[in-house]
Parts: C-alpha cells; structure tokens; sequence
C-alpha cells in the first residue's frame, strides 16, 4: 500500500476510534455503523481525487460534496432529486431534523435514543471531523495538528458523559492519533530511501529492513514511546489527587463533611462573622455580581444595620419587619436636590454563604428575590424569615448611586430631632477621653461635615492608625479608649470608635457591617471574598440621608464627597470619570461584550454569566446553533489564541486581588504598574529597566500620545509605586485597577489598528511567559545537577571507606 | 510618616533655599543648575568643586554663596608659594605668656573660597585633607574644631592649563561634586554685560539665610528617608564603575555616601521627605565622575569618565519592583557583575 493510503486509513480509523467516546450516549450502535459505513466512502472519495490527481482545496470540495450526498441519501432520501441531489427542501428537512435532535438532546439523559436527528447530528458530527482530520492529515501532509479536531470529538464526548472520562474511551482515542502519527512517520522516514535496521535485528532473519517482516528499529522506537506516553497519560493522573475518580479521590473527603466543600458560614453574630471572616486563610468567593456601572468603587454591599451603641459593643435593634414592597420607600432624608443614578446589580450567592441577611447596594430601591424575605425599613436591610438564607441564592437588586456634593453636605440643615435623639445616644459610662478626644480632632471645624471629613482623616492618615486583623475585638467599656491609646485594630474598631466620637459630636451616626466592593473578574463580573468582609459607619445629613464615612486605612475607597480636597460648590468628582469610563470602549470583556442583543436585559446576561454546567445544560434544549463543528472551531481557534488568554489572565489576577495590609496595598501597587508597563510593551513602548518609575511613566505618556485622563493615571500610579517602594509610610491609594484601565485605553486610542490588534492577539509581554518557563526550567536543572553529583560523590565514597 | 514638624522644616527648606537661589542667580546669569547643585551641596554637607576655563565666573559662583548665607567667609587664593601653615594657621610663642599661641588659618571659617587650589603644590594642597573630611585642624597635637556649617568651594583649572598641579586623588574623593560652569549663552552674556558693567553685582548682595538656618535645614536633609532598595541601587552603582573595564580607578565607598547625601538634599529641596532613585540619578554625573580615572585605552578612544558613568546609568537596573529587574532582563541578576573582572589587579 502507498504511503498515503496508509495515512488516509489510518486518519479513517483514528476519527472511528475516538467517535467509539460517543457510544455511552446514545443508545445502540446503529449510528455508528452508519459512520463507519459513510466516513468509509467519504474517505474513498478524497483517496480517489488525491489519485486523479485534483488541487489539494478541490479534493476537499469533493469530499465535502460527497459527505452531503451521503447524508441527504441517509437521511432526506425523500426530499431529494433522486434520493441523493440535494435541493431547498433537503436542506429545510435537514434543519428540521437538527432542530429535533437539539431538543432531543435536551430532554433525554444519556444514553439518548438514537432518534434521526441525534443519528444525523452525531453522524454529521463525524463526517465533519474525518473530514477535518483527512484533510489535515493527508491532503495536506500535517499529521500532528489532526489532533485537535480528534481532541475536539472526544472532549465533547467526554465533556457529556455522565462519568467524565473513561479510560477506555481514551484510550482508544489516544491509540487512533498514535496511529495516525505512526503512519505518517513511517511514509516521512520513508521519503528518504530504505530504512535499515540494527544489526541484531538483521541477524535475526534475512532482509529484516523489508517493511513485510519485523518492524524496523526506528518504527519499534517510535511504538515503544507511544505506548509509554499512553502508559503514563493513564497512570498519573490516577495518581494525582487533584483529579477527580483518581486513587486518591476518596481519601480528601470525610464521611460528615459533604464534598469537601467545607462548613457553612454562619452570621448569628455578624460581628463575630467579620473578624472570622477577615482571619480566613483561605480566601473563599462569597457572592459574584455582575452591574453595568463601571466605577464599582462605591458599591459597597450592605448586610446590616448597627444602630445601638450600649459602650461595650454595637447591636442591631429589634425592628418591625415587612413584606418588601413593590418599590422600596425613597431613602429616609434623601432630597431631590442631590444628584442619584440608578443601577441594577445581579448577584449570585455561594452555596455554601448561609446569611439571613442580604447583602445589596445601599441603598437599595427594588429588591427581587425569591422565597419568603423581610424589609426592614429604618435599617433598609432585607432578612430572611423562617431560617431563609442566602446559601445559592440568585438576586437582581435596584440601588441609587448617591452622589452628594461636599457643599451640600456641608450646608445640610439638623436633622429631625427623633431621628437625632435616637442616633446620637451614647451610654453615661462612656469614657470622657473619646468625647475628648474627638473636639480635639474635630477643632476649628465650621459644621458637621467637616467635623465628619476631619474623623475619617484622622483615622485614615493623620493619627498614626495601622490596620491590623489580628487584634482582639475588644469588650468592655474600655475597648474604645484602649484602641485610640494603641491604635491598632481592623475595621471593627474603626468604624465603631469613628461612629461613636460623631454621636458625641452630635452627628446621627450608625455601623454598617457588609462587604466591600470585590475585585473584577476577566469576565466582567465582580468577586466578593470572604476577606473583603467589612465594617464602616454611617453618618446621617438632612437632605442626603444615610452617607457612608471610610476610617479603615487601606481598605475600601473614600467617597469624594469625603475627602477634604473637594472643591466645594462643584460638582461631585465621580460624576466626569463614570461617564468618561463607561463611554470609552472597554478593552477587558465586559457586560456588554459578552452578553449578545437578545440577552441585553441583565437578568439574563447575569443568569449566562457564571459558568455553571447546570445553566449549560438547561439551555442545551435551545442550544442546537453550537453544534459540534463549532466546537471544533473554537478549541483549534484556542491555540492562536493562547497569547491573548495568559494575558488576559495575568490582567486580571494583577488588578484583582484588592487585599489588606500594607504588605498587599505595596504588592497590589507593584502589580498595577507591572500591568501598565507590560500594556505599554503591548503597544510597543519597551520598558527600560533603567528608568525610574516617574521617566517611564513619562515616557510612556510622550510615546503613546496620551493626553488628559490617561496621562494623569499614568503619573498617579508612578507616584503610588514611589510611595509604596521609597516613602517611609506610603499614602493610601485607590482606583488602580481603574487607572490601569484607563492607560490601556488611552494606549489603544493613540495606537494604529495593526499596533491594536498585534496588543490583543500577539502581545510582546507574553515573553514573560517564556521567561518564567526558562528560569524554572534552569533552577530545576541546577537542582538535577546538584543532585546527581551528590550521588556521584556519594557513590565514590563508599568504596574508599570499605577500602580503609 | 512625615509628621507635622518634618513638614513644616521642609516647607521653611524649599522657601530659604529659594530665598538664597534667587540671590545667587542675581549675580550669576543664566546657570541655574549650576546655582541648584551648588545648594544641594551646601545642604548635604559636601564641598563643592568648580572647575571651568578662566573668566566663566567660578569665584563670583563661590563668592555669591557665601554672601547670600549671613555666615564667616575667608578666600584663600592658591599659588605656587603658598604653605600648608598659610591655610591650618600657625603656632607663635607669646613673649608675655612665654606659652605657644594658636594663631587660625585661613580655614577657620563656615565658607572657605580656595581660589585656583591647583595653582598650589600638592603639599599645600594636602593640608586641606584632615580639616575637609573630619571637619577639624590638628596642630601640634592639638586639634581644633572648625565652625558650622562648614564648606570649601574651591576653583581650579583645567589641568591642562599652564601652571596648575593636579589635585591628588585624596583630594578630589573628598569634594562631593565637580561642576563646570559653562560659558553663558549670548543673551545672558548681554545681560551680564548690563549688570556688572557699572558695579560688581556683589557689592549689592544682601544675605538671603542665617548660618543657624542653614544648620536647622541640614538636620532636616538628615531626615530625609533612603529606602532600603534606593540604598542597594547607589551601592551597585558605585560597586559598577570599580569592574567597568575603562575605568583605571573606581568609586570609593565614601562616593556611596556623598551620592545618597546629595540624593536626601535633592529630594529636600524638592519638598519631599523621602528620597527617589531621580535624585539618585540627578546628580551621579557630578559626584562620581571627577573620582575616576580612564584607563589609557579609554583616553586614547577619546572616552571621558562622564560618558562612562552615564554608560553605567543606563545599565544598572533602578529598583522598581519585587523581582521585576530580572523580568526586564533576565541576566541582569544583581550577584552577576556588569562587566567581566578583569584578570589581575588592575587596582593601583
């Protein structure tokens, strides 16, 4: 047989054996007779065309053609010229029967029966593969990369099965490519004259280099290292814990412990939760949420309410609590006057975070949430009746973005004096020092809101406070007073002693216990973690309401109206960033990239969002335009690909890891500057490490032409990477990750299209990758070295002391 | 953490050093760096070297400071005959006492203006090692304490020129930094020729600062934070011009010093209370370059010891990021020197 035959056979019995990973799911083997039958006379076709001999793009035609044929004589005999010419109506009976088989699909487990349309979509499937892999392989002389269109049919197939991957089943896929890479070794080495064998081998019989009798040396090697590379394919990953139906499967998981999954979180106590929560080794996803509004800075989710101050401790009162309503009432004190956005905010609960209360945007306007939940109005907190509790819980929340200028805060008139009276209570025992010690801090202040503005500073910058989660709680009517004398604490005794030094100023002030915003996911949504439990204090102000303060240093962001830099009379900050953010394109995927036209309404760009197998399945049934060739595409178009991913990937562990501490405020700043120097390199700025951080940051804005915005984040985040490497205590920084953004944006902006799509597809920094790799690869060498030298050494020792 | 006090020592810093800049520049037209670097060795406790063609204006440069600063000010004009008694002073017996009396030199000032130092023989050069470096005179087994602050703004010319002995090496490692003056451009040349044309701008120049404010800002400049990593960055750039293979004689470890001294007076000056590697670099031309000797290949190819440290400049990696000077250049590990040793000593 010639050496193409072979391969066109051999490329025929690889695409069989890795189809034979089908057979769990459908039942009967009908179908695959069919395929064995059809791809046989497919295959034919292309040998045929091959001999003629035809143009390599034509012999594919051909095969192509003949497929269909063979197809619509199978399956739309009736609807066709002569039960194999395909027409307008063979073509609407084959969509048909492909819409039947996408709902089939849909509604059997598998095995499915084998109805027409799952014979034709499997069949189908299988023709295009073999085809696929024909033409790779022999048409066009590439053997190797016929097996990703190999791999594609059997991750699918893998991928559906309800056991995940049976060893079988791959290891016949596994034998179909080896084959095929056998085949197509042998017709190479053949290419180069006769191939001779060793000389034991030839001593063995006459003409041993005669392809009839014993295989020849090279050809034994080349079996020898396939089977040994299935051999170890198979055992290791039965050895590695970490793969699920290995050995080790069993031996992680405890008889009472569920899946490994671990414990509930519970929040009888949600102060108690913070701490534990802040103290976590193991940084555990809480709630994911997906919203429109960019600058997620502010969106602080709230659990509770923490409103009676008793000295020792704040509590949550014990309120009357409704249905929720339609339309949650307007915000207590909120006046027209002061400039809202509404946003709407889908969130996705953890399994395992079980809260009776609900974390949401403060404050929220519409709450829509299945089961039996509660509103509390005065705290506008929602709580779950008879034990209902967030644990996987799905939510779409409607909030109002507040944006209240320093002015109108500054002229707020007093507030009611129930409210005030009920706010501003502090205990008679209360030590005077915190009364004391807050005129001191507030001194000189003209009203309320600078009192306010001059607590949050004093706590964030001026008074000397570091942030530190290992501190006790605290208990007793001292806890106060010895957290102002040692000033260490987390954002527990932030928040509480900032709360109750506004109520002795007369500010209405309350704790809010929640979560801060979270850090981006690569796919736009937002991840909350159990590290990010927070606590922070609400100050009330007559025509505004309810306003947020943040005291905790490194943690969380300040609100502009906060910061004592505002002009006062001007307009909010954040109002110009939103906008210009969420008008300039995006580079990272977002909301509206990854959600298409028709899924527009967050719901359910929210509920295709998370990746869950369980939504995969259920919209399966209406899934039929992702047949298996798409599929096919789409993993051969992952490998092109590949560059663009890992720097998606580094993008987004960079500037989305927002932790505590000044040890990660230092490395979240080093990874900020690290992303926009390799943005810059993506867009052929090379970076110097020469240059200091404020020349780079210069020369990256006068080489990428950026002006206003993007230049300035470019500076702020060069100086936050001074702060943080030279200055002695460096100033707290937010919104890195948004400047980030907005270099890269701007880089894109000043950069050509071929500059654009060379940043996207083949970015220069992914030599980093290359890098990494090298030096892993040499220290594991070095270790190798050291190592075998030892036992060489030890090895000659042995004998001169038995000499001795 | 800058506290209110260090803040408020640094705001008097900028707005004294500006003062005492400003009235230098009325007389020297058109040089402000020069002016600025002059200032930041002032603040760091360094002694400046001014070394220019005749007539640019090194002693008006030298002489300007002084006055600008309400401090004791003595001029030493260097020349062939003059002895090393001349500068530390000398001891006379006292007929009355029938006791030695110390009669002080020259040096015994807070400004010294060494006028042409290269016009005196090495060892009249050489008495001003003791008193430049530990800020003292011993004579005859006495040692006495010069007043502070403390600065020799010496001149020299080129040492080409005719008549000049070159400073030994001692000598110049212990001026922090050498500056060329430059002519001035022709509008500045113009404007000079206004000014000076009628009345020596000099005669009109009132002190800007009090000694003890230039005492208070010094202590500030001490303050100044060097991060652990910027400390690194000026050692391995020292430690680089001792293995550059054009380079007979490296920096010295008290070069280290003055170089991160005149990186805590730039940051100073620049309202910080905490130094960066631009302060770093800003000066490294100057306090380095006069310490270093080509090699004779390197004169011979024409190299000068400024090129060679701006070489070093761009080579040496500025500590930006954990681990990420190895990311940028994966050889640039900081245990591998820059350049190969060289076989042999080639030390002097």
């Amino acid at each position: 047989m010639s050496g193409r035959g072979r391969l066109a056979l051999c490329a025929y019995a690889a695409t069989l054996m890795a189809a034979c990973a089908l057979l769990p799911l459908i039942d009967g083997v009908g179908w695959l007779v069919q395929a064995v039958f059809l791809l046989g006379v497919q295959s034919g076709a292309g040998a045929l065309a091959r001999r003629v001999p035809l143009a390599r793009p034509l012999t594919v035609v051909a095969q192509a053609l003949t497929g269909l044929l063979l197809l619509t004589w199978v399956f739309a005999r009736d609807h066709a010229l002569l039960g194999v010419v395909p027409g307008p109506q063979t073509l609407g009976r084959l969509h048909e029967l492909l819409l039947a088989g996408g709902e089939d699909i849909g509604k059997y487990a598998a095995p499915a029966p084998s109805t027409d349309g799952i014979s034709l979509m499997v069949v189908g499937g299988v023709l295009v593969i073999g085809l696929t892999v024909d033409a790779m392989a022999v048409t066009f002389r590439s053997a190797a990369p016929a097996g990703l269109p190999l791999l594609a049919l059997y991750s699918v197939a893998a991928g559906l099965a309800d056991d995940g991957a049976n060893w079988l089943w791959f290891l016949l896929a596994a034998s179909g490519y080896l084959l095929l890479l056998l085949a197509d070794g042998r017709d190479r080495l053949s290419r180069w004259g006769r191939v001779f064998g060793t000389p034991a081998s030839r001593a063995r019989g006459a003409g041993a280099f005669e392809t009839g009798s014993a295989p020849v040396a090279p050809l034994r090697t080349g079996r020898r290292i396939g089977v040994l590379a299935l051999g170890v394919a198979l055992a290791v990953p039965a050895g590695l814990p970490a793969l699920e139906g290995g050995l080790l499967a069993g031996m992680g998981t405890g008889k009472g412990g569920g899946d490994g999954g671990g414990g509930t979180i519970s929040a009888v106590n949600p102060l108690v939760s913070l701490q534990d929560n802040l103290n976590q080794p193991d940084n555990r996803e809480v709630i994911r949420y997906r919203t429109r509004e960019k600058n997620t800075d502010q969106l602080y989710l709230r659990i509770v309410a923490l409103d009676r101050f008793d000295g020792t401790t704040w509590k949550s009162s014990q309120r009357k609590v409704t249905g929720i309503p339609e339309r949650l009432p307007r915000p207590l004190g909120l006046s027209g006057a002061v400039s809202t956005k509404e946003i709407t905010t889908s969130f996705s609960a953890a399994q395992y975070y079980e809260q009776n209360w609900l974390p949401m945007p403060f404050p929220a306007t519409d709450v829509d949430i299945d089961g039996r939940w509660r509103f509390e109005p005065a705290g506008r907190t929602v709580v779950g009746d008879q034990g209902k509790n967030t644990g996987g819980m799905r939510y779409v929340v409607d909030s109002l973005l507040v944006r209240p200028t320093a002015k109108q805060l500054a002229d707020a008139p007093a507030a009611p004096e129930a409210l005030r009276r009920e706010y501003t209570r502090v205990p008679d025992d209360l030590p005077a020092v915190v009364e004391e010690t807050a005129q001191q801090v507030t001194r000189g202040a003209a009203n309320d809101h600078e009192r306010a503005v001059m607590l949050q500073k004093w706590f964030s910058e001026d008074g000397g406070f570091v942030y530190d989660t290992t501190v006790e709680s605290g208990t007793g009517i001292n806890a106060i007073t010895r957290f102002l004398q040692q000033k260490q604490g987390f954002c527990v005794h932030f928040s509480f002693s900032m709360a109750a030094m506004a109520r002795t100023l007369g500010i209405p002030a309350r704790v809010a216990v929640g979560f801060t915003p979270g850090s981006p996911r690569a796919d736009g949504t937002m991840s909350v973690t159990t590290n990010d439990a927070h606590a922070w204090p609400e100050l009330y102000f007559e025509g505004v309401g309810w306003t947020r303060f943040e005291p905790t240093p490194s943690r969380g962001s300040q609100p502009d109206y906060s910061l004592d830099e505002t002009p006062d009379g001007g307009p909010s900050s954040p109002a110009e960033p939103t906008k210009s953010a969420s008008d300039a394109p995006s580079a990272a995927p977002s909301t509206s990239n990854s959600c298409p036209p028709e899924l527009r309404r967050l719901n359910d760009c929210e509920a295709a969002a998370p990746a869950d197998v369980d939504t995969a399945a259920g919209s399966g049934g209406s899934g039929w335009t992702a047949p298996l060739i798409g599929l096919v595409v789409l993993l051969a178009a992952a490998v092109p690909l590949l560059p663009l991913l890992w720097r998606l990937r580094r993008t987004a562990r960079r500037l989305g890891s927002p932790g505590r501490g000044a040890e990660d405020v230092r490395s979240r700043t080093l990874a900020a500057w690290l992303e926009v120097s390799d943005t810059a390199w993506d867009h052929g700025i090379a970076p110097d490490d020469s240059r200091t951080p404020r020349q780079t940051a210069a020369g990256i804005v006068r080489l990428g032409r950026l002006e206003g915005e993007a230049a300035a984040a470019v500076h702020r985040i060069a100086d936050a990477v001074e702060q943080v490497l030279y200055a002695p205590r460096p100033r707290p920084v937010t919104g890195l990750a948004d400047d980030a953004a907005r270099v890269r944006q701007g880089l894109r902006a000043g950069a050509g299209r071929g500059v654009r799509l060379r940043a996207l597809l083949l970015p220069r920094s992914t030599v980093r990758a290359v890098w990494a790799f090298s030096a892993g690869w040499t220290a594991l060498m070095d270790r190798w070295r050291r190592w075998s030298e030892a036992r060489r050494a030890a090895l000659l020792r042995r004998p001169s002391r038995q000499r001795s | 953490m800058t506290t209110y006090d260090d803040r408020a020592s640094l705001t008097d810093l900028t707005t004294t050093a500006d003062r005492v800049r400003r009235s230098v520049e009325r007389v020297i037209e058109g040089k402000p760096e020069v002016v600025r670097l002059s200032l930041t060795v002032l603040l760091a406790e360094g002694h400046l070297l001014i070394e220019d063609v005749p007539g640019v204006g090194k002693t008006m440069l030298a002489k300007a400071l002084a006055r600008s600063i309400d401090c004791s000010v003595r001029r030493i004009q260097f020349t062939p005959d003059l002895l090393p008694s001349d500068i530390t002073g000398v001891s006379v017996f006292d007929q009355q006492r029938r006791d030695f009396e110390f009669k002080p030199g020259a040096i015994f000032a807070q400004i010294v203006i060494g006028d042409e130092i290269n016009r005196a023989s090495p060892k009249t050069q050489s008495a001003l090692l003791e008193s430049m470096e530990e800020r003292q005179v011993t004579s005859d087994g006495t040692t006495y304490e010069l007043p502070s602050p403390f600065m020799v703004v010496a001149t020299q010319n080129p040492v080409e020129m005719e008549g000049t002995y070159p400073l030994p090496e001692a000598q110049r490692d212990r001026f922090m930094a050498r500056v060329s003056i430059g002519y001035p451009s022709a509008e500045a040349e113009l404007r000079m020729l206004d000014v000076h044309g009628g009345v020596s701008p000099l005669d009109d120049l009132q002190p800007a600062a009090h000694a003890h404010d230039i005492v208070k800002l010094i202590e500030a400049v001490r303050n100044v934070h060097v991060a652990e990593p910027l400390r690194r960055y000026a050692v391995e750039l020292v430690s680089a011009t001792r293995s550059h293979p054009d380079l007979r004689l490296g920096a010295s470890p008290r070069a280290t010093l003055h170089l991160l001294r005149a990186a805590k007076a730039t940051a100073a000056l620049a309202g910080r209370d905490y130094a960066l590697p631009d302060d770093v670099q800003a000066l490294v031309v100057q306090v380095l370059a006069h310490r270093l000797l080509p090699t004779a290949q390197a004169q011979l190819n024409r190299r000068t010891a400024e090129q060679v440290v701006l070489e070093i400049l761009q080579r040496v990696p500025v500590p930006t990021a954990d681990g990420s000077q190895k990311a940028y250049g994966a050889d640039r590990s900081s245990s591998v020197p820059l350049y190969g040793q060289q076989p042999g000593g080639r030390r002097p």
